[in-house]
């Protein structure tokens, strides 16, 4: 009896009536997808670095600051220095503690293979802070660090590089001219790009693990870097130090005292701090820009849509006055009308959200497989996405509805 | 057994226009007993239509008293007034009013569904109407495929499915030929031998003839015809 087989009939109108709607609501899932999305992938990558860690690279001054020299046995000093470490972990309160990281570039041998690494010198507590877990073997102990013990822990990628059938752990290699045990292989599982910009790995090279103390002892802190005739040295007694605070409120304060510590005794920019907290935060700012513009490109849909929904229940109304006085003659009070056309705005709202729910989730598909971004859908979104359809429908539909309602039976039986 | 279905009562009313005030109805007295016919007549432009759409409570005096079945209907609101229009009137048109895209089933259900009465409720007694006019083999068809008498015996069947006290007709064979007209006017007649109570506005000085009862409009007033004085 109510109005909703009108839709039916009219198929082609009724589509086009909610197209506005299907747009809106389309936008609107496909916004709260990649909005999830995108916080899903942050924080991804959030939990990587760690939250709670302050991370600090030695990096090379600028060119131009570099002494022009021509003295072969200059040794360039540059970034952190290991007084650095001590002022840090005497005078900020919010440290619990400090992971040191050498990193010397060696060549790696396994007969007369050889593959370029980088040989990260780290302490036992660096590879549980970044998830490397060890999918065969053993990860480095007490023991190793105390020692010094020549064993190294590497990735299944430079395993398959060495092309061998033996069993990789417990494989006899050298390091340099040092003698190394593989006694671990790391699980295949990458850093992001982004993760090992953060800690400074370079990606050309293999990423092998070796004890901190074994670095120190063995390679030390100068790098010879041999090219065309040429020799670089550099020493660099800290590459890299893993501050951790001692909760994630303490993060961004001990972040500020350690840039405060650091800019007070380096003249040159010789460091740079990566804080995977605030990177969280830069992130979500550029997210909420992002939000505001799929925000309003939904709402301006559905504005439209409604707007849409009006204009065409207008014009049934108006094509449908015979109806309406045949409706009130036989008894329809006012109320009976409105309630009738409010229903049949509100089966488009609902229609057309349906409709929006499979644009959106096309659209989905098209940024995910054809864009490459990420998204998370999530059901609820659905739910509010339809309401809102539903209710934006019903909105526009009031004013029509009122409309048809206040009609004057006797004109409306008359109309032809 | 007198009791009285109709009574106006010195019903007046005014239309204003860009130019004044416009007495359409004027000091008109009518009162129609239980299972009368009465036929009204007059030229157009003599009031006759609004009469009926106050006697159809659609539209209300502007002066004076309408009793329909015992109730004043002329202090009612839009709302009562639509609901005595839906229990107590039955409407036939010229034009038969049927709702185009709806059966002839859901035809005859639209005044049950504003009686709020149950879906099974509706589709038996709006099944024992449609038998009633013999039309129970066109059940599911629309008003498109039927021809002029069917729909009209379709608007009869909805104007009587709701039992009600008065059954309103304006001119109800004028689209009709003269075949169907003398069927849909057999079914009035047939109501009336029934006992009910109906008006009907009519052209047709035929038809006119041979009602129990003629009154006429003109200028706004009305006035009863003698029709032994005239057709003696």
């Amino acid at each position: 009896m109510l109005g909703v087989r009108n839709l039916r009939r009219n198929k082609l109108r009724s589509f086009l009536t909610m197209l506005g709607m299907i747009f809106g609501v389309g936008s609107v899932i496909a916004m709260l997808a990649v909005g999830a999305g995108a916080r899903a992938e942050i924080l991804a990558r959030i939990s990587e670095l760690g939250v709670q860690n302050i991370i600090v690279n030695s990096v090379k001054p600028p060119e131009e600051s570099k002494p022009k020299s021509t003295n072969r046995r200059w040794i360039e000093r540059y970034g952190l220095t290991f007084k650095d470490r001590e002022i840090i972990e005497k005078t900020c309160q919010g440290v619990e503690r400090i992971l040191p990281v050498n990193v010397v570039r060696q060549r790696l041998w396994y007969q007369s293979h050889g593959i370029d690494c980088s040989v990260l010198g780290v302490e036992p507590e660096h590879l549980r802070t970044f998830g490397l877990t060890v999918r065969q073997g053993r990860t480095f102990n007490e023991i190793d660090e105390s020692q010094g013990t020549k064993v190294c822990i590497v990735r299944p990628s430079l395993v398959r590089e060495l092309e061998t059938l033996a069993d990789p752990v417990g494989l006899s290699v050298r390091i340099g001219n040092e003698p190394f045990r593989i006694v671990g292989v790391l699980d295949d599982a990458r850093f992001s790009s982004h993760t090992k910009k953060a800690l400074a790995i370079d990606g050309q090279h293999q990423e092998v693990y070796i004890p901190y103390s074994t670095s120190m002892r063995d390679f030390g802190t100068v790098t010879i870097l041999r090219r065309s005739g040429s020799e670089e040295r550099s020493e660099v007694e800290l590459d890299q130090m893993v501050v951790r605070a001692s909760s994630a409120d303490a993060v961004a304060p001990t972040a500020r005292v350690v840039g405060a510590v650091l800019a007070r005794f380096h003249a040159k920019q010789d460091y740079e701090i990566v804080v995977p907290l605030e990177l969280l935060r830069q992130k979500e700012q550029t997210q909420a820009v992002f939000n505001v513009v799929m925000v309003l490109i939904a709402a301006i849909s559905l504005l439209v849509g409604g707007i849409g929904i009006a204009n065409i229940m207008l014009a049934t109304i108006t094509e449908r006055t015979k109806e309406i006085g045949i409706r009130r003659a036989m008894g329809a009070r006012r109320s009976d009308i409105l309630l009738q056309f409010l229903t049949e705005t509100a089966a488009i709202g609902v229609v057309g959200g349906l409709f929006g729910c499979l644009f959106g989730l096309g659209a989905i598909w098209a940024l995910v497989h054809v864009a490459g971004w990420q998204a998370v859908v999530a059901w609820s979104s659905f739910a509010l996405a339809l309401s809102i359809s539903v209710a934006v429908a019903i909105l526009s539909g009031i004013y029509p509805a009122r409309r048809a309602a206040l009609m004057d039976p006797i004109r409306a039986l008359r109309f032809e | 057994m007198a009791d009285t279905i109709v009574e106006l009562d010195g019903v007046e009313k005014d239309y204003t226009s860009g130019d004044g005030v416009l007495t359409v109805l004027k000091r008109v007295n009518l009162n129609i007993e239980r299972g009368e016919f009465v036929g009204i007549v007059g030229a157009s432009g003599s009031g006759k239509t609004t009469l009926m759409n106050i006697l159809g409570c659609l539209d209300k005096p502007t002066r004076g008293r309408y009793v329909l079945d015992g109730e004043d209907v002329s202090v009612l609101d839009d709302d009562r007034l639509s609901r005595v229009r839906n229990k107590s009137i039955g409407f036939v048109f010229q034009s038969f009013n049927l709702i185009t895209q709806f059966s002839v089933l859901e035809n005859v259900e639209v005044p049950l569904f504003y009686a709020r009465l149950s879906r099974r409720e509706r589709r038996e007694r709006a099944l024992a109407v449609i038998e009633s006019v013999g039309l129970s083999h066109r059940l599911s068809h629309q008003p498109a495929q039927l021809s002029g008498g069917e729909c009209q015996r379709v608007a009869i069947a909805r104007a009587l499915v709701t039992e009600p006290a008065l059954l309103l007709t304006d001119e109800p064979t004028g689209n009709l030929d003269s075949k169907n007209g003398a069927e849909v006017l057999r079914l009035f007649y047939e109501l009336h031998a029934s006992g009910r109570t109906l008006i009907m506005v009519t052209h047709n000085p035929e038809i006119a003839r041979r009602l129990p009862r003629v009154v006429e409009m003109k200028d706004g007033c009305l006035g009863e015809q003698q029709r032994e004085g005239i057709f003696a």
